[in-house]
């Protein structure tokens, strides 16, 4: 997946919606150096790292209601950088810190069920990631 | 006194009546405070001392008032000294007896029976449920009246939307009857073109003035130099054109109201609107730079170009002359396409990505912002996108801070407000703002469920811009809630382009620019207003663009001395015959005609357009002044 990174025909595979990425790379005042999206890129890996281990943290202690708020938090940013792999595992987490299914509709009155679902979606999370993390550590590092 | 007898049970009484019982037991108080002589109630005989003295070793305070107070929480009655007239206490004028059922010396069990009184707590809590409602009421009348406000918005809204509707329906209704005539007439016109065409052409480039040629022909430098004696014999062509200019006239007014229509919409639903505003803006940011633009410019307006084009032929005929069957591929309705296509794929790829940095809807001063996003990401791009949309952007990071700003008096036209933050979410900001301000607020949140979105608008926020956003949906919003902000109302836009149109092949300037690249052109692309669709800057350009064109033209012909000629123009041809030679060139055929057009314009064209110009200006007479 994250292999070849032409400069104009980015290949992130399915893990970055092109379209919505793209608005943010034409931000960019400097094709060369992309000075405002690679910062805007780094931001964001840094955020979810930290936004992780939080997760991780509330996971040990049980807390549903702020998994569900970090998963909404990280949601929110990978869907504006385009990264949808992402931002599908944190809806989920954030659905099911709120006890819900993973419309976010249904009410789920197990919480150990919860807990088992945050957990597999985290890993999941975490897995997209890190392969987009590598994409664009790779795309920023050639460009 | 058996003070031990009943400690176990004591702890079931209070406090303070247990500390009262305390007190009574010691002897040493009993010129101050005792038991009464009956046991069933205890006296204070010294007001102040026992205030002074007393109180504050076993009640930790010195107020009689709230000893007395807190005496009749637990039902502790004063015993009433005068019941008897002129009866006087026992125990001395100045005494307080008190008494309560359960309290007497010597029987400490009976002080679990003494409690509070339920109505004291009954009455702060009573108080409460007074308050409560009161505003909760308060806070549901406000919800009422910004309920009533919305309603009432919603429903002058969808009047007006169904009124526009009609009014489009009606104008597409005309506009589909007179391209249908225009169809018919075009189709007479070229069919007798063609077979005149020919032949005359062949006999001789004198050919005879008729006058419906004068009037087609003048955009084709042939038709310049051919002809144009307006009143010259009916024929088929003279029909024709009659029939066009009918058309013409009505057209003009139909396309005026359906630009306005167009424009309305823009800003009722400010869906449609954005998508030729962006391109208008790419345009509009590139076109200084690129060659093109003009072409590009023209291009943006096609929407409306197109029928313009289609309409307002310049002149009469849209530079197609009648005495050359070439001229059929100069026919304005198969020119849009064509430039289309290329100028279409260049805009997006080649300038979006970097030109649309600066891309400037046309505001006519800098909007200001407040973006209230707690996660930077979202923050910083929301920020980067609305500066490039000339926006100035102030940001909060939570809704508490958005609501000190509003409240510490900064004004903005627009607060973009993310709904889950920390501190203070969204909503509530709104709603506090709401009390004081009425700032459009719109509501920025992945969370679009109705119910959400119809909460949203309970608290006052004026629209929801779903997340992730784009820069589309951002431009969307702010073109649909600051439309005030536009440098020109969209009314007043048609005329200008409509005069660009008027000059049909205005793009045809990618020609044109190749050697006359002209100064004048970038003038046309700086234009930032995006309702100027290039094609409108394009016009005067082209004017000044004539001399080169004329220049050019004059190496395939005599007309060299062109900057005049356009003078003598419509004093029918003689003279111009010899100027048909550069009709020869093909290639250049479009835009020559149109070049000539454009002269045609500014000196003789004047008189003619004025004739049939005046019922629209707006509709963008060519009005060769400009």
């Amino acid at each position: 997946m994250a292999e070849e990174n032409h400069d104009e025909s980015l290949e992130f595979g399915d893990n970055v919606d092109m379209s919505t990425f793209e608005q943010i790379l034409d931000m960019d005042d400097d094709e060369d150096d992309k000075e405002f999206s690679k910062g805007i890129v780094f931001g964001f890996l840094e955020q979810a790292e930290q936004t992780f281990d939080k997760m991780e943290a509330s996971l040990a202690s049980k807390d549903l209601q702020e998994l569900s708020a970090l998963g909404h938090f990280l949601k929110g940013s990978s869907a504006t950088l385009g990264f949808v792999k992402v931002k599908d595992q944190c809806e989920r987490i954030q659905h099911f810190g709120a006890k819900k299914d993973e419309t976010g509709t249904g009410n789920i009155q197990d919480e150990e069920y919860c807990l088992r679902m945050i957990s597999e979606a985290l890993a999941e999370a975490k897995k997209t990631f890190n392969e987009v993390a590598a994409q664009m550590r790779q795309y920023y590092a050639e460009s | 006194m058996d003070g031990s007898a009943g400690t176990a049970s004591a702890n079931n009484s209070s406090d303070f009546v247990r500390k009262l019982y305390k007190m009574l037991e010691d002897p040493s108080y009993a010129s101050v405070v005792r038991w009464g002589d009956e046991g069933d109630s205890f006296v204070v005989l010294e007001n102040e001392k026992f205030t002074k003295s007393i109180l504050p070793k076993h009640f930790k305070h010195s107020n009689f008032a709230s000893f007395v107070r807190q005496l009749n929480k637990y039902d502790f009655h004063k015993v009433r000294q005068n019941n008897e007239e002129g009866g006087t206490s026992p125990y001395g004028p100045n005494a307080w007896e008190f008494k309560h059922p359960e309290f007497k010396a010597n029987n400490k069990d009976s002080l679990d029976n003494i409690r509070r009184k339920a109505p004291a707590p009954r009455k702060p809590s009573a108080m409460n449920e007074g308050e409560i409602p009161i505003q909760q009421i308060d806070l549901m009348n406000q919800q009422l009246v910004a309920q009533s406000q919305q309603l009432e918005q919603l429903s002058q809204r969808y009047a007006e939307m169904a009124m526009n509707q009609q009014m489009v329906l009606q104008e597409v209704l005309r506009v589909q009857k007179t391209v249908l005539n225009h169809e018919h007439v075009i189709q007479n016109v070229m069919t007798f073109l063609h077979s005149v065409d020919a032949k005359q052409r062949r006999d001789s480039k004198i050919m005879f003035n008729t006058g419906d040629t004068g009037q087609t022909a003048q955009l084709t430098p042939t038709s310049q130099s051919i002809a144009v004696p307006e009143d010259e014999p009916a024929s088929p062509l003279q029909h024709a054109s009659k029939l066009l200019n009918d058309c013409n006239a009505e057209v003009q007014f139909n396309v005026a109201s359906m630009e306005q229509l167009h424009d309305l919409s823009h800003k009722t639903p400010g869906v449609m609107s954005t998508p030729p505003a962006d391109q208008h803006m790419r345009n509009a940011s590139r076109a200084p730079q690129s060659a093109d633009s003009s072409s590009t410019l023209g291009y943006a307006r096609l929407n409306n170009g197109e029928l313009d084009q289609v309409v307002y032929p310049m002149g009469t005929n849209n530079g197609i002359d009648p005495m050359y069957s070439e001229h059929v591929n100069n026919i304005p309705y198969s020119l849009p396409p064509k430039e289309l296509d290329p100028s279409d794929p260049r805009r997006q790829y080649a300038d979006g990505r970097k030109k649309s940095t600066f891309a400037d809807p046309g505001w006519s001063r800098q909007p200001r912002i407040l973006l209230v996003e707690d996660d930077p990401t979202c923050r910083q791009i929301g920020g980067k996108f609305l500066y490039s949309f000339c926006c100035v952007i102030d940001s909060a990071l939570d809704g508490l801070e958005a609501v000190n700003k509003i409240q510490e008096g900064v004004k903005y036209d627009m607060i973009l407000m993310d709904i889950i933050m920390p501190n203070l979410d969204g909503v509530s900001a709104c709603h506090l703002i709401r009390q004081f301000d009425r700032t459009p607020i719109i509501a920025m949140t992945s969370n679009i469920r109705s119910d959400d979105i119809q909460m949203y608008f309970q608290h006052g926020m004026d629209d929801v811009l779903p997340k992730p956003f784009t820069r589309k949906s951002l431009l969307d919003m702010l073109e649909k809630h600051l439309s005030h902000l536009k440098r020109l109302p969209p009314g007043m836009e048609p005329p200008p382009s409509a005069t660009t149109s008027s000059i049909p092949q205005s793009s045809t300037g990618q020609s044109i620019k190749d050697d006359a690249s002209s100064p004048a052109q970038s003038p046309a692309g700086s234009m930032g207003n995006w309702q100027s669709p290039g094609q409108y800057p394009g016009v005067s350009p082209i004017h000044t663009n004539i001399p080169n064109q004329y220049a050019q033209m004059a190496n395939h012909s005599p007309y060299g001395t062109s900057p005049h000629t356009p003078i003598t123009a419509h004093i029918p041809g003689r003279q111009q015959q010899p100027y048909q030679q550069p009709q020869q060139q093909p290639q250049h055929r479009r835009q020559i005609s149109e070049m000539s057009g454009g002269v045609t314009d500014m000196n003789g064209f004047n008189k003619r357009q004025r004739v049939y110009v005046q019922p629209g200006p707006s509709m963008g007479m060519p009005g060769g002044p400009q």
